[in-house]
């Protein structure tokens, strides 16, 4: 446990560093662009916290980077590298839809539930394709998965400007309204945030009570390490790395269908602005734990809202986030091997140091 | 100064953590056959790595022929006459024995293309020089490990080399390669005056082949001796720093029932080729059955196939009587099977899990390690790996480091203490000291014979012969997939070498 300890210190020291670098590499971009760092940093903050309303959005768009990142860790806990979150997602938004619509007349209690499981068999199933393609033909996944996304983005915008289209000739491509019966219930006026919030924050205890705390969590994570070991030890490895896949897709779609339920009330393109791979982001700078990436997506949705915030107040691009988010990366990525050589140098130093004084014992 | 080849001053080598070399001072001669002894971890291949250029040394100072080397570089090695021959070749294995030879100086035709006749002409000239009969047309994958060995020895002699450095030359060939090898080495040393260092832990080697050795120990050099006057247990208790105690296995009882049988076995290997073709074998209760081959005979693939890690393609696998041809290895597993892996990083252990997790992989769903059946009772399970720990020995900084962070010994103290403590009837060990220091060697042989005399049955495998001849009461020799001979009661080295090179397939 000390070596651990140790661990999250050096963790924590160096996403403290990163990310004052990165912010300072952002302060000097607008200082050439021509803008005030303090002042736009301070709408950055304002964006996020003034008012009811930047504080909803902070915690809805939360909520949608800790569940995507939190899929993508139980994809690499096992070893495999879940990049199609975001078809999984646009898939089980636009299918939880309809059938939203389809039900629109049942009661809430069917017609929820039933969204909400249509949203995670259609989502499951989308990630059951990579999955099931590298376990039994060894296709690398990242490769299916960034493909798969495509089509799936393609397949939506298809049925939302065919087949499922909005009666209203205004709208180009978006499915019709949910009945507002079916709705998430607002719980700050104004704002994205929703009672998803409180399903989103079930899913991520049990993911990460499953993950950290259950002999589950071990296999998944002895599969991750070293597949031939735990293969070896009689893990059944095939399956474990499929089901999680598929569990990964479905928690993915879910997001989807708590983004059309809670936020936009139709399928649109604007459902997902590439939110999964923020949530990706999220993860990897999480290391891939699951409660660093709880943590991170709070802190990434500040960065996220208040970058809205700060282009309405101080007329900054928001483009701003995603430069500090990129360091960030950069940072965490480099941390590693430059810490390492640094550990290295010294040891090697402290190693010529041992000699020295022996030899000088040896000579006295 | 004239007749010194290669003299180190005062030469000490650090790696983080780890002082490899400590103060080496030594004078190898001109025209000599020099040994370099030692446990492994002993710093001998440092401190060859240095001479041929691989590390600079952290003080001290390399003369090679008089010359002072300032510049450490394999490069500057070769030009001072310095030729190493690596453990693992380092051979183009589609590329011809001649091509392979006179790479990185190829004879030119006008300086830009390659003149390939040329090249045949001077490794064939090389060859017959030095006695070394290579065929130079073909592809040096298509040749056994011990002439391989030769087109590297070639190599170096292209290159001018006056010093050749062997690293662990016998450890892939068969007695009778070995032979032959030491046959060149007598040669190059008597008509080309060459000087040769071989790195070595195979004590009796020492003894036939070298005029003077020097002993290493923790990374210093504790003694050069003239081989005249030493025998395996001085150059022994000098390596380990005590007398070594052989043959104190005590190994009683007598063969019980047929717990494991193979029947005519067939598997290919990951490329697609037949490696195991048709073997049929049974071990019993009480017995130690050993496998005898040299590397790539087909012995992974079968361990793999009796084990489930790999599918068989033909035959049958019994485990008290319970036939679990092609199962997983779980389900193998829970008949009553236990499995030491060949490769203890890429399949015996995970590096980054601590060690507890590593000791309870297999068990992590017996439900005294579960509440309610699923959640981790992470106390218990440090309870139960911490007394594992103290049993097998296994020396590091406790249950909760990387697995990673152990050494090889103490690693493979691990696999073993997990497979042993399955209580398995049936046992397959596959190179169980691979890597492993001499302590830690006579505890995991105590362990498997502990295991035998409690009425396991146990398959061995490993490369090391000295092993299994002194674990094992069977032994059949395995040559290209197909069992070649069947041994009891004395083992004679001389039989099974022929035995692992198919030498005696006729009269089988």
């Amino acid at each position: 446990m000390e070596r651990l300890k140790k661990r999250n210190w050096g963790y924590l020291v160096s996403l403290a560093l990163s990310v004052l670098l990165a912010f300072t590499i952002g302060a000097v971009i607008l200082l050439a662009a021509g803008f005030s760092p303090l002042r736009a940093y301070g709408a950055m903050i304002d964006g996020a916290f003034s008012g009811a309303r930047h504080i909803g959005d902070w915690l809805e768009y939360a909520m949608v980077l800790c569940l995507t990142g939190l899929a993508c860790v139980l994809g690499s806990r096992v070893g495999i590298f879940n990049v199609g979150g975001e078809g999984q997602l646009l898939l089980g938004a636009i299918v939880s839809c309809q059938v939203g619509v389809w039900l629109g007349g049942s009661p809430v209690w069917i017609a929820l539930p039933a969204a909400a499981l249509a949203a995670m068999a259609v989502g499951g199933l989308y990630a059951l394709i990579p999955g099931w393609l590298k376990v039994k033909v060894k296709v690398n996944e990242v490769i299916t998965t960034i493909m798969l996304n495509t089509v799936a983005a393609s397949l939506c915008q298809y049925l939302a400007k065919g087949p499922w289209k909005n009666a209203n000739k205004n709208m180009v491509a978006a499915t019709a309204q949910l009945d507002p019966r079916l709705w998430f219930h607002s719980l700050i006026p104004g704002s994205n945030l929703s009672t998803a919030i409180i399903a989103a924050a079930a899913i991520t205890v049990l993911t990460w009570y499953v993950m950290q705390k259950t002999s589950t969590g071990y296999e998944m994570k002895l599969t991750g390490q070293n597949p031939r070991f735990a293969f070896f030890s009689g893990i059944k490895t095939d399956r474990l790395v499929i089901v999680c896949m598929v569990i990964s897709g479905a928690m993915c779609g879910l997001v989807g269908m708590f983004r059309v339920y809670g936020v936009e009330h139709l399928y649109r393109s604007s459902i997902s602005n590439q939110y999964y791979f923020e949530g990706l982001t999220v993860a990897m700078i999480a290391g891939y734990e699951p409660v660093t990436v709880i943590f991170l997506s709070f802190f990434f949705a500040i960065l996220k809202i208040g970058a809205q915030g700060m282009e309405l107040t101080a007329g900054v691009p928001n483009q701003i986030y995603l430069i500090i988010q990129t360091v960030i990366i950069f940072c965490m990525a480099a941390e590693s091997g430059v810490f390492s050589s640094l550990r290295a140098g010294s040891q090697r130093k402290k190693a010529r140091a041992d000699i020295r004084r022996k030899e000088g014992r040896d000579h006295a | 100064m004239a007749d010194t080849a290669v003299r180190f001053e005062h030469v000490s080598m650090a790696f983080p953590g780890v002082l490899a070399n400590d103060d080496v001072t030594l004078d190898i001669r001109r025209g000599e056959v020099f040994a370099l002894v030692g446990e492994n971890g002993a710093g001998k291949s440092t401190l060859m790595n240095i001479l041929y250029g691989i590390h600079a040394p952290t003080d001290g100072q390399v003369f090679i022929g008089g010359t002072e080397v300032t510049d450490f570089n394999p490069r500057t090695a070769i030009g001072l006459g310095v030729g190493m021959v690596h453990q693992h070749f380092m051979l183009v294995p589609s590329f011809t024995a001649a091509e392979n030879i006179v790479l990185s100086r190829e004879p030119r035709k006008g300086r830009i293309f390659f003149d390939s006749a040329a090249a045949r002409r001077k490794a064939s000239a090389l060859a017959e020089e030095y006695g070394l009969e290579v065929d130079p047309d073909v592809p040096v994958g298509q040749l056994s490990v011990g002439l391989q060995q030769r087109v590297e020895i070639l190599k170096t002699l292209y290159r001018g080399a006056e010093i050749l450095i062997l690293d662990e030359p016998t450890a892939v060939l068969t007695p009778q390669e070995t032979e032959e090898l030491f046959a060149v080495i007598r040669r190059v040393v008597r008509e080309k005056h060459m000087t040769v260092i071989i790195i070595t832990h195979k004590l009796y080697e020492v003894l036939a082949i070298s005029d003077r050795v020097g002993v290493m120990r923790k990374g210093q050099l504790v003694g050069v001796r003239d081989t005249a006057d030493v025998d395996e247990q001085t150059l022994a208790s000098m390596m380990v720093g005590r007398p070594m105690l052989y043959d104190t296995l005590e190994k009683t009882g007598v063969p019980g029932r047929e717990l494991l049988r193979i029947e005519d076995l067939s598997v290919r290997d990951s490329r697609g080729l037949p490696a195991v073709r048709g073997v049929s074998l049974s071990v019993r209760a009480g017995e130690v059955l050993g496998i005898a081959a040299v590397e790539g005979n087909g012995q992974s693939e079968l361990i793999e196939a009796i084990t489930g890690m790999r599918r068989p393609e033909s035959g049958r696998v019994w485990l008290q009587d319970r036939d679990v041809t092609g199962l997983d290895p779980g389900a193998i597993r829970a008949a009553g099977l236990a499995h030491v892996p060949e490769d203890r990083l890429a399949t015996g252990v995970s590096a980054q899990a601590s060690v507890a997790d590593n000791l309870l992989a297999g068990r992590q769903r017996e439900a005294r390690f579960n509440r309610f059946g699923f959640h981790r009772r992470v106390s218990t399970v440090e309870r139960y790996a911490s007394e594992l720990y103290e049993r097998f020995d296994i020396r590091g900084a406790g249950v909760r480091t990387a697995a990673g962070d152990l050494s090889g010994g103490n690693m493979q103290k691990v696999v073993i203490a997990r497979e042993f403590s399955f209580d398995a009837p049936v046992l397959i060990v596959a190179q169980p000291t691979r890597g492993v220091d001499v302590g830690a060697i006579e505890f995991i042989h105590s362990q498997i014979i502990a295991k035998r005399n409690q009425g396991c049955a146990i398959l061995l495998c490993s490369a090391d012969l000295d092993e299994v001849f002194r674990l094992s009461d069977r032994i059949v020799t395995l040559y290209e997939g197909q069992i070649t001979g069947q041994y009891t009661g004395v083992f004679s080295k001389d039989e099974i070498g022929l035995g692992m090179t198919g030498g005696n397939r006729e009269a089988v």
